[in-house]
């Protein structure tokens, strides 16, 4: 019988310094690992314990797999210490991912900020596959200043991709390197171009930016069930058994992480 | 219906503890209460009982283990499991019908739905269950208010109801159906006056547990009350009084969440899950120490809403058995049962 909290054998290839707090991990893990964009992996480190991560990367590709991390608790910590070469173990993937099937045609609104660009970039990897399916993607990210924003080094490559792809950045507070658009990233959704009738709008970030993010999409003209947010518990067996990732009676690494708002908005506390 | 008398029973027993390990109840002689005990020799240790009503413990160690390995890592076995044939085999005797509510409410979810936890499964599956009839019920025990009877009804192999020197026997699965026909020299017909003498007892037990909760709401109409007193100060009250011991959660046969570490096991690296409460402060915090229940209140009513509102909307049943146990464990004297009077006083005001 298979072991579901056996970690499979996962190579660490490289690491790409991203952010002075965020580094993104190239992992070969022993066997493909299919994955849909949105959905988690759990990510061992050996001895020290498994952390749930969304990769970052392209979910076309099977035998390697990127995840970009912020250190922030006990495993990331050991993480960031690693070197090419390290071993590490993979469970997943786990969860059900971002809509996709929902997004054929229609207006793509992507927000992301901090290191919740992680996982865009992996749906934007799934997005980009063929952008002429949708009618635009609309992409603005924010961090809290310029050296916080990852991958910039692909934001011109993803604009260029297709004419109905806009990307916007900004940061939360002026800064000497910056002379683009300040403030936090809920003042890129003032003025939007999308269709709001015919969009959908995914966000990761923080808790409490995508408290701000909904209000403000509500705000816009959104309606619930337009609006997914990747959300975020102490995910940890991935089954929906160990109890640790209910938001209201939902367990995220099965239902989630990407939660439909019209179906959380009425939980307590949904944004902790 | 088959009866057998306490002396062959016991004969019954010696032969089934070759299957596997045989646990018994064993009534404490200073208190009278009910343990559950691993046989290691016959005789049966002085004081087994299978009358009285559920024991201290709960049964669902059995199947998840209050600690265990789940994996050994790096190996060269990608998916490897210890052979289903070294998982020990469990004969469990006197399980009430509450105990047997319970393995089938925490079935449903170890091993129903997308993924099922392999340990537990083949746990189950190897568990040989002789249940009992409760003789009388003690004084937290509910079960009624939870639509459930203080006999076993289903998801065991064999049940005993005791009447004069020996039980009654009904059976409950194939592998019970085996058990009667090859030991078919142990068990006779009934004798007249029997199957009357365990209806007069249920009814007894079942008149003894209305009068005792006839104070309190059934557990049917608490998920509709508990949404209504969602931000109610009540809970502030009752959590003042609750010291996280989490001893709730742990003596409760449908509390099954888990928590899972890693630890050096020599050259290796072993993965264990253990039994964890919601109750305590670090259950849920995540990486940067952010937490969804920061204060006790929180946590106090999370207990109650999953099992009572979160598992029937996602399992479409209470995950509560009514056996008591948590009423009896805790350091302060919580009674769930009083809770739910307060809730749906309140709710209806």
């Amino acid at each position: 019988m298979e072991n579901p909290y056996y970690p499979i054998d996962t190579v660490l290839e490289d690491v790409i310094t991203e952010t002075p707090t965020i580094r993104t991990f190239c992992l070969k893990p022993a066997r493909p690992v299919k994955f849909k964009a949105g959905q988690f992996m759990q990510l061992t480190v050996p001895g020290v314990g498994e952390a749930p991560f969304t990769p970052s990367s392209d979910p076309n590709i099977e035998d390697r797999m990127e995840i970009t991390i912020l250190r922030t608790g006990k495993v990331t910590e050991a993480l960031h210490e690693l070197k090419p070469g390290a071993r590490l173990g993979l469970r997943g993937p786990f969860g059900k991912g971002y809509p996709l099937e929902k997004l054929g045609g229609k207006d793509v609104l992507v927000v992301g900020g901090g290191v919740g660009l992680a996982p865009m970039r992996s749906l934007l990897y799934a997005l980009f596959n063929d952008p002429s399916k949708y009618n635009r993607i609309d992409i603005k990210f924010g961090a809290r200043e310029p050296a916080e924003l990852s991958f910039r080094r692909q934001y011109k490559e993803w604009s260029s991709l297709a004419s109905n792809i806009s990307l916007k950045t900004t940061i939360d507070i002026p800064h000497p390197d910056w002379d683009g658009h300040v403030g936090l990233v809920t003042t890129l959704l003032d003025d939007l171009e999308v269709k709001i009738a015919d969009s959908f709008a995914l966000s990761c970030g923080p808790e409490i930016m995508l408290k701000f993010v909904t209000l403000k999409l509500l705000e816009v003209g959104y309606t619930p069930p337009q609006i997914y947010l990747s959300m975020n518990r102490k995910m940890s067996c991935g089954m929906g058994k160990c109890g640790r990732c209910n938001v209201g009676h939902y367990y995220l690494c099965v239902d989630g992480p990407d939660m439909c708002y019209e179906k959380i908005k009425n939980v307590p506390n949904v944004f902790g | 219906m088959r009866f057998i008398d306490s002396t062959d029973f016991e004969r019954l027993l010696k032969k089934l503890s070759a299957e596997g390990e045989l646990v018994v109840p064993v009534r404490e002689e200073d208190t009278g209460k009910i343990h559950i005990q691993r046989v290691e020799a016959f005789p049966l240790p002085a004081g087994t009982a299978f009358d009285g009503f559920r024991s201290v413990e709960s049964l669902k160690g059995f199947a998840q283990h209050l600690r265990s390995v789940v994996a050994r890592y790096p190996s060269e076995d990608m998916d490897q499991m210890e052979a289903e044939e070294s998982f020990p085999v469990f004969v469990i005797v006197g399980a009430r019908g509450c105990d047997l509510k319970a393995m089938e409410l925490v079935d449903s979810v170890q091993v129903e739905g997308d993924y099922t936890d392999p340990f537990y499964k083949i746990r189950r599956d190897r568990m040989l269950v002789i249940a009992s009839d409760c003789t009388e019920c003690g004084e937290s025990c509910f079960c009624t208010l939870t639509g459930s009877n203080p006999w076993p009804e289903k998801g065991y192999d064999l049940t005993i109801s005791k009447v004069g020197s020996g039980y009654l026997v009904e059976e409950g699965s194939e592998r019970g159906a085996a058990i009667l026909s090859e030991n078919s020299e142990l068990f006779s017909e009934p004798r007249e006056g029997q199957e009357k003498a365990r209806v007069e007892n249920r009814e007894k037990v079942l008149a003894q547990l209305k009068s005792n909760n006839k104070d309190y709401p059934a557990s049917a109409e608490m998920t509709e009350k508990l949404r209504g007193v969602l931000n109610d100060e009540l809970w502030n009250e009752e959590s003042a009084r609750c010291v996280e011991c989490g001893a709730c959660t742990n003596i409760c046969p449908t509390c099954y969440c888990f928590l899972l570490f890693d630890q050096q096991d020599g050259e290796q690296f072993k993965r264990v899950m253990s039994w964890d409460s919601c109750q305590v402060t670090g259950y849920a915090r995540m990486a940067g120490m952010g937490t969804p229940r920061p204060r006790l209140s929180d946590r106090v009513k999370h207990r109650l809403y999953h099992k009572y509102d979160y598992l029937v909307l996602s399992h479409n049943a209470v995950f509560c058995t009514g056996c008591g146990r948590c009423i009896d464990a805790c350091s302060a004297s919580i009674d769930m049962r009083d809770v739910f009077r307060k809730v749906k006083t309140k709710a209806t005001r």
